[in-house]
């Protein structure tokens, strides 16, 4: 084990400690049962009418509704295009009409619009706070798999966050065909999760975390998010691009025939900034390019050994065999 | 067949890939039902421990989970996953097990009620003070392997009956008329049909002692038995006379599962329907728990788990719809009717 890591499960094991201001004893672990189970029962009322299913042709899916005036989450492999004609089921068994927006198929991230938005929607809040999930933190999943049954209502299972990475979430939350697109809640009863994919093993229960939504929000909110979602996958470059041993954001590799190499972008390259922005990593750097449409052309400030120049991208988006 | 919709989830076909995060990912002992978890609330097991029993066929297999519900040796299983249970044994700890007498089968609950020979004072479950059905989101645990492990989940959905759409073997027949038989088109992934060995092209020519006429009649005998029974087959491959039996399952569980793609993790129940009232719950089971006795975190009796449905269902019967058929059978065979002696 190396030194950092264990750092980490000692500051850990110190949280836990003081978090439950006593040694772990059953009847602590009783008591965090409890209360797991009271936040989950308070919430329930409150998250439920905001969950939907989602039936697309012949397919069932699950959805939730986080505005007023009828903005669904769910995942990309669900809505798969924008513009699709799709029915709601709402959690009383009332079927509405709505339409798919736009997607981005590198993270299974959508969003679907229901087509009466005068109507005040049942709708839950979702969280801001991506980075303050961690693994160990209780959660909730909601859906309907195997479609809609009024008899059963929607489908509970309570959990842990197992892993979190750049756009996702693993937890112990059983999910199986149907619930995909529904949500996963904190306990404060905010979306932290869309549900994405399972393997075979119970514990593999994938859900996109908001991060990938939230890298577009801004712009849906102006309304731009349909330009810049119905895209698909979002803007693309054609460079491998990393962080290099001196911190610097360097282009490994141009590919053949790529926005890039049109631009004249060469191996080699240190990216400095984009649009004027410093650019920090090559995660941020990426995510960046991703949140614009293809089309648009980007400015970037490149230093090739001495010289500093500006190269201007326009993106295309990316081809076929790349996607999903 | 349009019985069942397209579902939506990706299955991963990919190995997972370790990102470099700053955070560590949560071991399989701090998760919910780790043991690092579960241990901490072990002062439950003792009891639910005792209460626990596992059914054991003659070659050693798991065949299902009990209840002792007389502490003279009386208990419940699961009736569909235990047809011959008279040549199986009940063992309820690593050295302890007995020989079994059926004293009565529950259809209507797939419970079957059974004394363990020769057996006293087992701690048993006392169902007639069973707490009420808990609501959505209720803690719930129950023992898994005859007792050596407890797991936990909560309620999952709403109590309810669930319909029966009868028995199964998973085929599909040709309905063009043979000379002899019905020719079988496709097998359903892990049915009956493929548990005995039958493939796409064999002609089925007899089953349960009758002649497989034409597609109609198969559905008809298939449709007189319940999920669970066993009925011998005839057919012929490449015109080869065989023989089989076949342990028939419910054609809900068949249909959801034509194509084996469910990811169930450890199989589903041969009988997952047609129950009068259930509740739904997501306990990590297997269906050689089914015939567990279900509690809530005090330790009080909540039902008996009766199918492992799919990934995410656990049905459950409570204790309110099947215990007042049990308890007048278990006191019937206890005080059998004495002969009246002639005077």
């Amino acid at each position: 084990m190396s030194l950092t890591s264990l750092a980490l499960r000692l500051a850990t094991l110190t949280w836990a400690v003081i978090a439950m201001m006593s040694p772990a004893t059953a009847q602590d672990t009783l008591a965090v049962l409890k209360d797991v189970q009271q936040k989950v029962q308070g919430l329930l009322p409150q998250v439920r009418p905001a969950v939907v299913a989602i039936r697309i042709q012949d397919g069932t899916a699950s959805g939730v509704i986080i505005n007023s005036s009828g903005l669904i989450l769910t995942a990309a492999h669900v809505a798969e295009k924008p513009g699709r004609e799709i029915r709601v089921v709402l959690n009383d068994g009332q079927v509405v009409r709505g339409t798919t927006l736009g997607l981005d198929k590198a993270t299974d991230a959508a969003l679907v619009q229901l087509l009466d938005t005068d109507r005040r929607w049942p709708h839950v809040n979702f969280s801001r706070a991506v980075v303050s999930v961690s693994p160990g933190d209780w959660c909730f999943a909601l859906g309907h798999p195997g479609g809609f049954d009024k008899e059963r209502g929607v489908v509970l299972r309570v959990g842990k966050v197992i892993r979190h990475t750049a756009n996702s979430l693993q937890t112990d939350c059983v999910l199986m065909g149907g619930d995909s697109g529904g949500p996963l809640f904190n306990l404060k009863g905010e979306v932290i999760g869309i549900h994405s994919q399972i393997w075979e093993e119970r514990d593999h229960n994938m859900h996109v975390s908001m991060a990938p939504f939230l890298r577009s929000w801004d712009e849906m909110k102006n309304s731009l998010v349909i330009r810049v979602w119905g895209t698909g996958s979002g803007g693309y470059l054609g460079a491998a691009i990393d962080t290099n041993l001196s911190g610097q954001i360097e282009v490994l590799r141009v590919l053949e025939g790529s926005p890039a190499q049109h631009a004249g972008l060469l191996a080699g390259d240190i990216v400095e900034a984009m649009e004027t922005q410093p650019v920090r990593s090559a995660s941020q750097f990426s995510n960046a390019v991703r949140a614009r449409p293809a089309g648009e052309e980007i400015q970037l400030r490149v230093r090739r050994g001495e010289a500093i120049c500006e190269v201007r991208v326009k993106l295309t988006s990316r081809p076929k065999e790349d996607e999903g | 067949m349009n019985f069942r919709p397209l579902l939506y989830l990706s299955f991963g076909l990919v190995t997972l890939v370790a990102q470099a995060g700053p955070r560590a990912t949560l071991s399989p002992e701090e998760r919910t039902n780790g043991t690092q978890a579960l241990g901490e609330i072990e002062p439950l097991l003792p009891a639910v421990r005792r209460a626990a029993a596992q059914i054991i066929a003659e070659d050693g297999r798991a065949l299902a989970a009990a209840v002792w519900v007389g502490s003279d040796g009386y208990l419940l299983t699961k009736a569909s996953e235990t047809p011959d249970l008279e040549k199986a044994r009940v063992r309820w700890s690593a050295d302890r097990s007995a020989s079994l007498r059926e004293i009565h089968r529950l259809p209507a609950f797939d419970l079957v009620l059974a004394q363990a020979v020769g057996v006293q004072g087992v701690d048993c479950t006392d169902f007639s003070q069973a707490v009420p059905v808990p609501p959505y989101g209720q803690w719930l645990a129950s023992p898994t392997y005859g007792g050596r492990e407890l797991r936990i989940g909560v309620i999952s959905a709403q109590p309810r009956a669930i319909p029966g759409l009868g028995p199964a073997m998973g085929i599909r027949m040709d309905e063009k008329p043979l000379k002899q038989g019905v020719r079988i088109l496709s097998i359903a992934e892990d049915s009956p049909a493929a548990a005995a060995g039958m493939e796409p092209g064999d002609v089925l020519t007899r089953i349960a002692q009758e002649t497989a006429k034409d597609v109609k009649t198969v559905h008809e005998i298939i449709r007189r038995h319940q999920p669970g029974d066993l009925v011998s087959i005839h057919y012929l491959r490449h015109g080869e006379s065989k023989t089989a039996r076949v342990r028939l399952a419910s054609r809900t569980r068949i249909m959801m599962n034509w194509d084996g793609e469910d990811f169930a993790n450890g199989g589903i129940s041969i009988r997952t329907d047609d129950f009068p009232s259930i509740i739904q719950h997501d306990l990590p089971l297997g269906p050689q728990d089914m015939g567990s006795p279900l509690y809530d975190l005090e330790g009080r009796a909540v039902g008996i788990n009766i199918a492992r449905v799919d990934r995410v269902t656990t049905f459950a019967l409570p204790a309110s719809v099947f215990w007042a058929k049990i308890h007048p059978l278990i006191e019937a065979d206890r005080h059998p009717p004495k002969a009246l002696v002639p005077p």
